[in-house]
């Protein structure tokens, strides 16, 4: 009984023990991570969607995004939740391996899009959206960017686990780390449909 | 440390994976000195590093409004200058809000509540010393633009578009962007993890409404804190991107609507004040009954009641800005909205006062302040009553009758009740009891002082001085002896009473720290779980985790009803149940090791934020070390092994084999 | 804890404490003629807030009472007087539902005056007269668009005193030029802030003739505490008279006046910023002040009429001397108007503060004027600058001055 007790107190984060919620502490803290940062998209969003008809000098949105580029960077990303998917459940079945190949996967695909946004923002530039020029032009490189960060950080932390597993230094419950990127590589994927939406579909 | 082994019993050590931490440093081993403080990782350290550098704040924000009561003492003050002025008054709000009100409430909260919930840490205690590190870092990246071409001078709502690169050109406001971003990391880091050691590692048999009210109380200002930063936060990052990279988010020349940084400044802001009101409630929900020998009245209103105050929090935001120019339909659903959040904070009041109905009182000094708070804040909270109503606020907005009011919620409310902690847990943190009779100085003065300073505030507002004006002048103060100047010049002289006060309880802290006598381990005959335990608690808090079987377990521990008379018969002295449970003490306690990363990832993150004002090669070796930190803490186990440290010379007693952290 | 005594007296400490300073606020504590006191109303939109207050105010002031009371009751009656540790009860529900449907209730009356006044307070279907107020980094400018209904054929621009006729309501569309400024006359009406880039209606009437004294309370930097206005209300006839001297045509001084001499130095000086209706240079050709090249808000107060307004530089000096000023501030609602629009004559300028502000203006008043730290406005400055100005060019501005009502 004490032992139990001990252990639930002490390293639950670390090993995964019973918890008063039946959530690891590591999964409950990702959640409470993850509800905070909806938050951050949002006043990001909110802001931009308050700001991104107003262009008093350079182009308008509608004039220089280029959809059918944006649209396979999207689905590039959106993939990637999928191969994440398949790490996850590899990850599980205590696989290292296939998770190793399937994590590496998702980052070339999350480097893939962060590429594909790097190429669109020194487009608009040439074009002449600086950070700069308008309420639009802050407003969107603000918010694709802080999107960008997010989907590198995920591809550092993807590369990170990879490298982490392969010399069997991982802390803690290696198909829980595993999880607990994914989970967040999710967000950052359903955040983007949201941003997608919100900035290249719906026009202004 | 490491790992506390019971003599006798197996010490086999559940096996943990890794071997080495990253490259080749070893772990801090440090048991005395500024090293054990400065790698540690237990929570009850922690909270005392939070609460100094939450009192070093106090003063140096009370110097601030001393300063500021001097200026304003007579009619054209000279003592400062406008600009002075201007910063003075910005920073002596961000630090009391930011510095000393959310690290102090912190500090109680990181000591206290896993002792309530009968834990041995937080949920995760290296985590718990990066928030630490980061609010000194935050903290001292603010206060630097003192010395580095002057402070912030926009106010501690710093509206747009008056905080931008051109209406603010000194670096103050820069400073203040940076050390905000970080100290709001800190918090929210340390808002999830309080979150999930509440709700994931409370002793068997603790249901949500088995918790003390001080605990309730932070977990919901913690999931204010988690939905309410990232807000502020975006508001920060486009104020920074404005000021320090050409973004046009508040240009108006560009289009901007200066109201955008309302709206994200007051949807965190408002959140805020209950953020730091909440705790002192919490704390004296913990006080009152201890001192009235009673449970509290209506615990579950209480309970609820908090969580919808937090809750309705979130949507009267633009009570701030009745005078901004809203349209009057919301303003009229705010107004209402404002109102409606009176209720349950009236509920608070009616069941502290009915808790004490009934009891036996005993006027400690912590009991005083919990008193104090509870009728000062009913004076703040009519006068916050005549605010929400919107035509009146107008009025009354950015006049001195909101610095009296706030004052009076935060002051007489917040700072009241943290005293009344300091009193009460005091014997628990440091094994020896303040002075009581300094305690009642301390208490006096504070009441007096407060009152003379932030009353007269009432007519000085009323009467139509506005806030944050260097100078007033003797033209617009009326006549009549009891004209604007005579209350000023009160109130100036009431805010040296109160730092008397204050200096009351620094003097009892040292006469305290000197004296040689031992606290009794149950000197208020207190009712919660962190009395369950020596004082000041070992470093696994407890001997055996308890199991709870009731609300206010200690107490019914030591006493039960006589079921004919209906009073309570002590049944149990609470020394003896502290020494029973060492008797009876677990075997295999782990506690979590001490570590460089927090600090060291602490240290990068300042210089990260300071490149923001100092160029490129500052940022990239800030991020170098924070990302070499970042590995450094991935690749190191919480709880190290046993090869890392010395090994054990066991002697006997429950021994411990490494050092504590 | 033989160290603890119980604190006796706290009940009676806390009540006298309570009843002190509620005594104090209602009884002699309280400033007369304050200018700026909200509560001594002088037109309708300030008295349906105090109307409000009356309600409001004692409420609260009960409940305080009550709640006091109750509290100092039980301070006494459940101190520690060494009887047994009580039932351990947790509380009644009946009490606590009681102790929330009180208070709401009365939040309900409350709110519902609350919304009334709020919806009248933003009513404009009864404007009489309309008035743009921009607030810029540290004075107002009134800018009167022609109306004719109210005598105003031509636009009038103003700064510092607000002139409106009594009894009229008067619709204020505010907005700033730079920062965030918010208007309040608290005897006329509640605040309202000016916001760049927007426009916020805020209505005024002021029952009789008088001064209302007011102050920026949106803090807009460094001198913020320097940003005043003062309300004027004339009765209607005077207002006419008012509009009519604001409309007259120029008249240069007399050729060898020194008044003449000053009118050349302020060409030189003043006029890059400050615009003189009518003013014309030695070629007979329209001087049009060019405040935007100088002056990051891109205004300056307009001073065709200075000397008919008894404040200047944000209404914080006065331009008339401390007899004259208690003469107008003091004077009787009837014959207000007519001391009011007397101006500013030679034997009440307040000679000291004019040439003081004349000699170093930001020596008077901060503001951002050093040449060195104008690099994020491109050298334009956030204020008025220190001109060095020689005593003599004084003297004629001066006396150029006193010509301008």
């Amino acid at each position: 009984m004490a032992e139990t007790a001990t252990h639930t107190a002490d390293h639950a984060s670390e090993h995964g023990h019973e918890t008063s919620t039946g959530l690891t502490n590591n999964k409950l803290a990702m959640w409470l991570f993850l509800g905070s940062e909806c938050l951050l998209f949002g006043g990001l969003i909110s802001t931009y969607m308050l700001y991104r008809g107003r262009v008093s000098d350079g182009p308008h949105p509608m004039a220089i995004f280029d959809i059918p580029f944006t649209s396979v960077s999207s689905f590039v990303l959106l993939m990637s939740s999928l191969t994440m998917v398949l790490a996850v459940s590899s990850a599980q079945r205590g696989d290292d391996s296939r998770t190793n190949l399937w994590l590496t996967i998702t980052a070339v695909l999350g480097a893939t899009f962060v590429g594909g946004q790097v190429y669109e923002f020194t487009a608009f530039i040439r074009e002449g959206l600086g950070f700069s020029t308008s309420l639009f032009g802050s407003s969107f490189y603000t918010l694709t960017g802080f999107h960008g960060i997010h989907v590198s950080v995920g591809v550092l932390m993807l590369l990170s686990t990879v490298g982490i597993i392969r010399k069997n230094k991982i802390t803690g419950n290696k198909a829980e780390v595993v999880e607990l990127v994914g989970l967040y590589w999710h967000f950052v994927d359903v955040v983007w449909i949201i941003i997608f939406t919100l900035v290249y579909l719906i026009p202004s | 440390m490491a790992i506390i082994e019971r003599p006798g019993t197996s010490t086999t050590p559940v096996v943990v994976t890794p071997q080495q931490t990253l490259g080749a440093v070893k772990r801090p081993v440090a048991t005395k000195g500024w090293r054990e403080w400065l790698f540690t990782v237990d929570h009850k350290k922690i909270g005392i590093m939070y609460g100094v550098v939450a009192m070093v704040f106090f003063i140096i924000g009370g110097v601030e409004a001393l300063l500021i009561r001097l200026q304003l003492a007579m009619p054209d003050g000279q003592i400062l200058s406008a600009d002075k002025y201007n910063q003075m008054f910005t920073m002596h709000a961000t630090t009391m809000v930011f510095l000393f009100a959310m690290p102090m409430a912190g500090a109680f909260a990181n000591y206290f509540l896993p002792l309530q919930i009968g834990a041995r840490d937080v949920a995760f205690p290296r985590i718990n010393a990066l928030s630490l590190w980061l609010l000194i870092i935050g903290g001292l990246v603010l206060n630097a633009s003192w010395f580095l071409g002057g402070a912030a001078d926009g106010g501690w709502f710093m509206y747009a578009p008056n905080s931008g690169p051109i209406f603010s050109p000194s670096h103050g406001v820069d400073f203040w962007v940076i050390g905000l971003q970080i100290a709001g990391v800190a918090s929210l880091l340390g808002s999830i993890n309080l979150i999930v050691t509440v709700l994931n590692m409370r002793a068997p048999g603790m249901s949500l409404m088995k918790m003390p009210v001080f605990t309730w109380m932070i977990l919901v200002v913690q999931f204010l804190l988690v939905f309410s930063l990232p807000v502020i936060t975006v508001a920060l990052v486009l104020l920074m991107l404005q000021r320090s990279y050409g973004a046009t988010f508040f240009d108006v020349s560009q289009g901007a609507d200066p109201l955008l940084w309302q709206h994200l400044f007051w949807i965190f802001g408002h959140p805020e004040v209950y953020v730091l009101i909440l705790p002192a409630f919490g704390i004296i929900s913990e006080v009152l009954p201890t001192f009235a020998r009673k449970p509290l009245f209506g615990y579950p209103f209480v309970v609820f009641s908090g969580a919808s105050i937090g809750l309705v929090g979130f949507g009267v935001w633009a009570h701030h800005m009745f005078a901004s120019g809203l349209g009057p339909v919301s303003v009229a659903v705010f107004s209402v909205a404002t109102m409606a959040i009176a209720i349950p904070t009236g509920v608070k009041i009616f069941n502290w006062l009915l808790t004490m109905w009934g009891g036996k009182i005993w006027y400690t000094t912590a009991m005083n302040f919990a008193i104090g708070l509870v009728v000062l804040f009913t004076i703040g909270g009519l006068s916050g009553v005549t605010h929400s109503v919107a035509p009146s606020d107008t009025q009354q907005t950015d006049t001195y009758y909101i610095v009296a009011h706030f004052h009076y919620v935060l002051f007489g409310g917040m700072v009241f009740g943290l005293f009344s902690g300091f009193y009460y847990w005091w014997p628990k943190v440091f094994g020896k009891m303040l002075n009581e009779k300094l305690g009642a100085w301390n208490f006096w003065f504070m009441v007096i002082g407060m009152n003379m300073t932030f009353g007269p505030m009432h007519i000085l507002g009323l009467q139509g001085q506005p806030r944050r004006m260097y100078v007033w002048t003797e033209a617009r103060a009326g006549e009549g002896f009891f004209n604007l100047g005579f209350w000023n010049l009160v109130a100036s002289i009431g805010s040296f009473i109160l730092a008397v006060g204050v200096l009351f309880f620094l003097i009892n802290v040292v006469i305290t720290a000197r004296s040689k006598q031992q606290a009794p381990l149950d000197p208020w005959d207190a009712r919660t779980l962190e009395w369950l335990t020596t004082s000041p608690p070992k470093a696994h808090n407890f001997d055996r985790i308890p199991v709870v079987h009731h609300l206010d377990e200690f107490f019914h521990r030591k006493y039960e009803e006589d079921t004919a008379t209906h009073t309570m018969k002590k049944v149990a002295e609470g020394e003896d149940l502290v020494r029973a449970e060492g008797d009876a003490a677990d075997a295999h306690i782990h506690l979590p090791s001490p570590s460089y990363w927090p600090i060291l990832l602490s240290i990068g993150v300042g210089l990260l934020g300071l490149g923001v004002v100092y160029g490129i090669p500052m940022m990239v070796i800030g991020f170098a070390i924070t990302l070499f930190s970042a590995y450094g803490w991935v690749l190191e186990p919480s709880v190290a092994e046993e090869i890392d440290f010395e090994p054990s010379d066991n002697d006997g007693n429950t021994k411990e084999i490494a050092p504590l952290g | 804890m033989d160290t603890v005594s119980p604190v006796k007296s706290l009940t009676r400490r806390i009540s006298t404490t309570v009843a002190g300073v509620a005594g104090a606020v209602v009884l002699a504590g309280c400033a007369q003629n304050a200018p700026q006191d909200t509560w001594k109303p002088k037109g309708d939109n300030a008295q349906m807030i105090y109307s409000l207050d009356k309600l409001v105010f004692p409420i609260a002031g009960i409940v305080g009472v009550l709640v006091s009371a109750l509290a100092g009751y039980i301070f006494v009656k459940f101190r520690d007087k060494g009887q047994a540790i009580p039932a351990q009860s947790h509380g009644k529900p009946i009490v606590e539902i009681v102790l929330t449907i009180v208070p709401a209730l009365i939040l309900t009356v409350v709110g519902v005056f609350t919304f009334r006044t709020i919806m009248d307070l933003a009513e404009t279907q009864d404007t009489e007269m309309i008035i743009n107020v921009t607030g810029q980094q540290w004075w107002w400018e009134y800018d009167y668009p022609a109306q004719a209904d109210q005598g105003i054929t031509q636009p009038i621009i103003t700064s510092g005193q607000l002139v409106i006729p009594e009894d009229t309501n008067v619709l204020l569309r505010e907005t700033s030029r730079d920062v965030i400024h918010s208007f309040w006359i608290p005897a006329l009406n509640g605040k309202k802030d000016a916001v760049p880039g927007r426009i916020h209606l805020l209505r005024m009437q002021a029952d009789q003739p008088g001064i209302y004294a007011g102050q920026c309370t949106e803090f807009c930097g460094l001198s913020h505490a320097n940003m005043r206005m003062e309300a004027i209300a004339l009765s209607k006839e005077d207002f006419a008279k008012w509009v009519a001297n604001q409309q007259k045509p120029y008249t240069a001084p007399a050729e060898g006046t020194l008044a003449k001499e000053g009118e050349g130095v302020f060409i030189n000086q003043c006029a890059r910023c400050h615009q003189v209706n009518g003013i014309k240079d030695a070629n007979g050709k329209a001087i049009i002040s060019a405040p935007d090249e100088n002056v990051y808000s891109g205004a300056a107060p307009n001073l065709t009429t200075l000397m008919t307004r008894n404040t200047f530089a944000g209404a914080m000096f006065d331009m008339v001397n401390q007899k004259c000023r208690a003469d107008v501030w003091d004077a009787k609602s009837e014959d207000f108007g007519a001391k009011y629009l007397a101006g500013v004559t030679e034997d009440c300028l307040n000679e000291k503060n004019l040439r003081a502000w004349l000699r170093n203006a930001p020596a008077m008043k901060p503001m951002y004027a050093d040449p060195a730290k104008l690099e994020k406005t491109n050298g334009l400055y956030r204020g008025m600058p220190n001109l060095g100005l020689t005593e003599d060019d004084i003297d004629k501005l001066v006396a150029y001055l006193l010509t301008l009502k």
